[in-house]
């Protein structure tokens, strides 16, 4: 098995609804974004590219690239970051020792680091009666490594997990299932017939960055309109 | 939405993805699934209060629901009895989301014999040329329907960043071969998305419509049969008094027996004058468009008179290709190709975006965009016709059970009255002694309709005596309030909702208890009832607890609710969202279907207005472009024409204005809040670095020596705002736009609706049926100035 994930920029429309998605059902504090959404090009999110009439205006959702070959994986020094059975790029929150090497070396910049405990950046939004969000239980992968906890300690990376408390249980990640455009199509790429090879086989997709090797499960359709 | 709930507190949101149709899953965007954020946040009320400072510090003490009640029932009364009922004002907000929890205070307003103001025109949303037009309150194609267009347009509607959900059905119709154009001063995330950006000057869009339209008459490329059948373009008009001639004033016609009061019988031509019955579209194809003919009214009087098509078709002349493109900055034969295409693409769906009519000139606009859709016969029809899409203003079922208790007169003031005062021609009545009190709810009407700071100054300056606010939330508004009242949030009340852009009835139930101390507006309606008058009670289920009760109401409304609803029950609802019922092939919600298919007059109710009520708007029973009545003809608009902005508006107010401001002023909605909701949520801040921002064109910046991220203040004679400047080469020239909905304390206490101005048009004055032909909001007639104040930080 090997989970990729095909987004298509032409179906996106920058509306950051995953930003969000991603934010609350993985329990992210303040600060702290697996997935983010930009306007390649533009000062600003949603301003447009270009001048003397000819404007532009695309959007480029980006979260952990999944990579077949992980600089973050190759970095640690201590094996916390590893890659799973799905193919999955996971952190082990309990062997993480906060060193960043990881976040350096990600060429996509989508590596966040707690710099503070995260209870503390949540509680100084001021929620009430101690209220905190999110999915409420621990996730161990089957070697018994913590790939997911409400929040994490203090000093260790973290980033997109695919929603490894969903997908492990046979669902969606969070981002594919709230998307109100349908923008993106998840799957096993190793199965031919899901829906993701189909659209890896047999549309145009592009990677980020592909020419430094890191092979990433997420791939892009461009959007239809022409590129100034 | 489902909420997962752990321990009794909701964790995170899901769509809910239980629409029947695929294709409208998943419905809810960023704003919604992060509602947590303001149910748990530090803004969140738990306790009645009641306000101890000065109006806008925000100090107050907590207090017991008897006192609170016992202190608001006590200084509405004094207020009632010392100036009348009517001086008490109540803001309820689109009543489309809360048919239960809303229409309990429309009750009580009902019974208590307050004044409610309508929020559609209050927020602007109203398209004035609708009922002009059509008749109608608005109405609007369902997204579904858009897949089956072959061309749309959109004139100055954001659909890519306000109709989220729907979104995609743009882009899937313009993958299945629609072609999509926008119209727009800006290059708007929507226009991104098109197939063709053409930028206008701002509300230039009339000229745009009537240009169209001349190509499309000049090169005789509308459709006749339908304009003979449907619309008043065969009807005469008199030239001696531009009135439309009358059959009951022509010598050997008369009125028909069967016409309603609300009507008229007018007259056609095809050799012999022929009473066109306002209730039957049976005039034969023969009767001209064009042309003039010699009239003998019963008085033996000789008049001429021409059809209505004809008029128009002299009009345009003054819209040729030339004269546009001089009005509207669109080069003439760009107008020409767009027109051909427009007529020979059939369905063509006209999308007309509310920024764009929340101008003075809003109704002309609207009345000029229509004649493409309809001088191409695209009405009825499925992937056809105009939309505008803004608002959750519908009513689709008979509330009047629940709204009106015993069939009571309501009292309705349009908003903008309060803030201008009244006008002589004004047909809504001003309470004598003004407004004196204010109870408001789900809304934040002191940032958000708060123009020239008319609001504020009115609380600051004792002329409102009393305001009562419930929320969820401490807002700019609680802050002005004598008494702020702890409601649920939708999570923890039963609701009834249905949106006006897809057809569903849909029921809230609670997924946890209420936060703190907080109830539904249903028991604050019934606590408030028993306390002004014991007998007003027995309309709110007394003996029951208040989520009970609301299901009873939903009972009650289902069972009285009209066609629309026929059969569905609360069981199914709580199961999940069900279709409206409609006329249209697969209850699909295609505006007048019945209208062209069965042949049933102008206009379809628009409830809850009666047919009296709307019927008088389009007297003949068709689709009118000529308006006869005084108000039109002295404005020079019995036809639609283009008038520039701000010459009736802001010149007219000060003339100094014209030499002082050359900015347009736009507050246009942000892609991270609902209007003023979630201006506190701090994900949504997070996303925008919790700053307002002022978008600029990268030349009008340059002249003002304005760089990205410069802090800038945007001001006028009557007020001003700031925030960060962002240049962006898709913001139209002399524009400087403004994401509106910030409270007022991310602005230093100021207020973004403090340059704005309350305008009302006089032809929005004709008739009077609330939420309907009424006064609308025109946010974007204002005119400013920008000038640096600060470096980026």
């Amino acid at each position: 098995m090997k989970l990729g994930m095909v987004i298509d920029l032409e179906r996106c429309i920058g509306c950051r609804t995953c930003t969000v998605v991603c934010k609350e059902h993985n329990a992210q504090p303040p600060g702290i974004w697996w997935n983010r959404v930009f306007t390649p090009g533009a000062g600003e999110h949603q301003a447009a590219v270009g001048k003397d009439g000819k404007l532009q205006m695309n959007y480029l959702p980006v979260s952990c690239q999944m990579c077949e070959n992980p600089p973050c994986q190759k970095v640690c020094p201590v094996g916390a970051t590893y890659t799973d059975e799905r193919g999955v790029v996971l952190v082990d929150y309990e062997r993480c020792i906060g060193c960043r090497y990881c976040l350096a070396a990600c060429p996509y910049g989508v590596r966040q680091f707690n710099w503070e405990d995260p209870r503390k950046a949540k509680a100084q939004v001021g929620y009430q009666d101690g209220y905190t969000y999110g999915y409420p239980k621990d996730v161990r992968a089957k070697n018994g490594r913590l790939v997911y906890t409400q929040d994490r300690p203090v000093g260790v990376a973290e980033k997109c997990t695919f929603c490894v408390e969903y997908t492990s249980q046979g669902q969606e990640p969070a981002c594919v299932l709230s998307c109100p455009e349908k923008a993106r199509i998840f799957g096993d790429l190793d199965d031919p017939n899901s829906e993701v090879s189909r659209l890896v086989r047999e549309r145009q997709t592009y990677r980020l960055k592909e020419e430094l090797g890191t092979a990433p499960k997420v791939f892009y359709l461009a959007p239809a309109k022409e590129q100034l | 939405m489902i909420a997962e709930v752990e321990n009794g507190q909701i964790r995170a949101i899901t769509q809910a993805s239980d629409y029947p149709e695929q294709e409208y899953n998943p419905r809810g965007c960023l704003k919604g699934l992060s509602y947590i954020n303001l149910i748990y946040g530090p803004d969140r009320l738990k306790k009645p209060l009641i306000r101890t400072g000065a109006p806008g510090k925000g100090e107050f003490r907590e207090v017991s629901w008897n006192e609170a009640l016992d202190y608001a029932a006590t200084k509405l009364k004094e207020i009632a009895a010392k100036y009348g009922p009517e001086s008490i004002g109540f803001i309820f907000q689109v009543g489309g989301t809360g048919y239960v929890q809303k229409g309990a205070f429309v009750a009580l307003s009902t019974l208590a014999g307050w004044n409610i103001h309508h929020p559609y025109d209050m927020n602007g949303d109203l398209p004035t040329f609708y009922p002009m037009t059509f008749g109608v309150q608005s109405e609007e194609a369902e997204p579904l329907e858009w897949l089956n267009s072959r061309y749309i347009a959109v004139f100055g509607s954001n659909i890519m960043v306000t109709r989220l959900p729907d979104a995609h059905f743009l882009v899937e119709a313009r993958n299945k071969g629609a072609k999509l154009v926008v119209f727009d001063p800006n290059f708007s995330a929507t226009a991104a998305k098109a197939d063709e950006f053409v930028p206008v000057k701002a509300s230039s869009d009339a000229a745009v419509g009537l240009g169209i339209a001349r190509v499309i008459i000049e090169e005789k490329l509308y459709d006749d049969a339908f304009l003979t059948t449907y619309t008043d373009m065969p009807l005469l008009i008199r030239e001696d008094n531009h009135k439309r001639l009358k059959a009951e004033d022509v010598q050997g016609l008369s009125k028909p027996a069967d016409v309603p009061a609300y009507r008229e019988a007018y007259v056609a031509y095809n050799g012999q004058f022929l009473a066109v019955h306002p209730e039957k579209f049976d005039l034969p194809e023969n009767v001209i468009l064009e042309g003039e003919v010699e009239v003998t009214l019963k008085d033996g009087n000789k008049i001429m008179a021409k059809p209505s098509f004809q008029l128009l078709k002299e009009s345009l002349n003054n819209y040729t290709p030339d004269k546009v493109e001089t009005m509207s900055g669109v080069p003439k034969d760009t107008l020409v190709r767009l027109a051909r295409e427009m007529a020979a693409a059939k369905p063509l769906h006209v999308v007309y975006g509310a920024s764009n009519y929340q101008w003075y000139h809003g109704d002309l606009k609207g009345r000029a965009i229509a004649l493409i859709p309809v001088l191409t016969g695209n009405i009825g029809q499925s992937g056809g016709g105009i939309s505008t899409y803004a608002g959750q203003y519908k009513i689709r079922m008979n509330l009047a059970k629940w709204w009106v208790p015993q069939g009571k007169a309501q009292k309705w003031l349009p908003w903008l009255y309060v803030l201008h005062g009244p006008t002589k021609t004004m047909k809504a009545k001003y309470p004598a002694n003004g407004l004196k009190a204010l109870i408001t709810g789900w809304g934040n009407p002191f940032d958000q309709h708060n123009m020239a700071n008319k609001l504020r100054e009115m609380k600051e300056k004792g002329e409102l005596e009393f305001v009562m606010t419930m929320d969820i939330q401490m807002t700019t508004s609680g802050k002005y309030s004598d008494v702020v009242l702890p409601v649920c949030s939708w999570y923890e009340k039963t609701e009834l909702t249905a949106t006006p852009v897809h057809p569903y009835l849909q029921l809230q139930q609670p997924a946890i208890k209420p936060i703190g101390e907080a109830h539904s507006e249903l028991w604050i309606a019934r606590e408030l009832a028993k306390r002004l008058n014991p007998e007003f009670e027995n309309h709110y289920f007394p003996s029951l607890d208040e989520n009970t009760a609301a299901e009873k109401v939903i009972e009650m409304l289902l069972a009285g609710g009209g066609p629309n609803v026929a059969g569905i029950t609360l069981d199914q609802l709580k199961k999940g969202p069900v279709r409206f019922k409609s006329a249209a092939p697969g209850n699909r919600q295609i505006p007048f279907y019945e209208q062209i298919h069965f042949k049933k007059p102008f206009p379809p109710l628009s409830l809850p207005a009666k047919i009296e009520q709307t019927g008088q708007f389009l007297k003949s029973g068709r689709i009118e472009f000529y308006k006869d009545e005084d108000a039109f003809l002295e404005a020079g608009e019995s036809l639609p024409v283009h008038k520039p902005p701000f010459e009736e508006s802001e010149y007219a107010l000060n003339p100094a204005t014209r030499e002082k401001y050359e900015f347009a002023y736009i507050t246009r909605n942000s892609l991270y809040r609902v209007h003023s909701n979630h201006s506190n949520n701090v994900w949504m801040n997070e996303l925008q670095d919790g700053k307002p921002r002022v978008w600029l064109n990268p030349e009008d910046a340059k002249a003002k020596g304005i760089r990205q991220g410069d802090y800038v203040e945007v001001y006028n004679d009557r007020g001003k705002v700031h925030g960060y400047a962002i240049l962006d080469p898709g913001n139209g020239r002399n524009c400087v736009v403004f994401e509106q909905g910030w409270w007022s304390r991310y602005l230093n206490g100021e207020s973004f609706n403090s340059l704005t101005y309350p305008f009302i048009k006089p032809t929005n004055e004709v008739y009077f049926v609330p939420g309907i032909w009424v006064p609308n909001t025109a946010w974007n007639e204002c005119l400013c100035d920008v000038r640096k104040v600060g470096d980026k930080q």
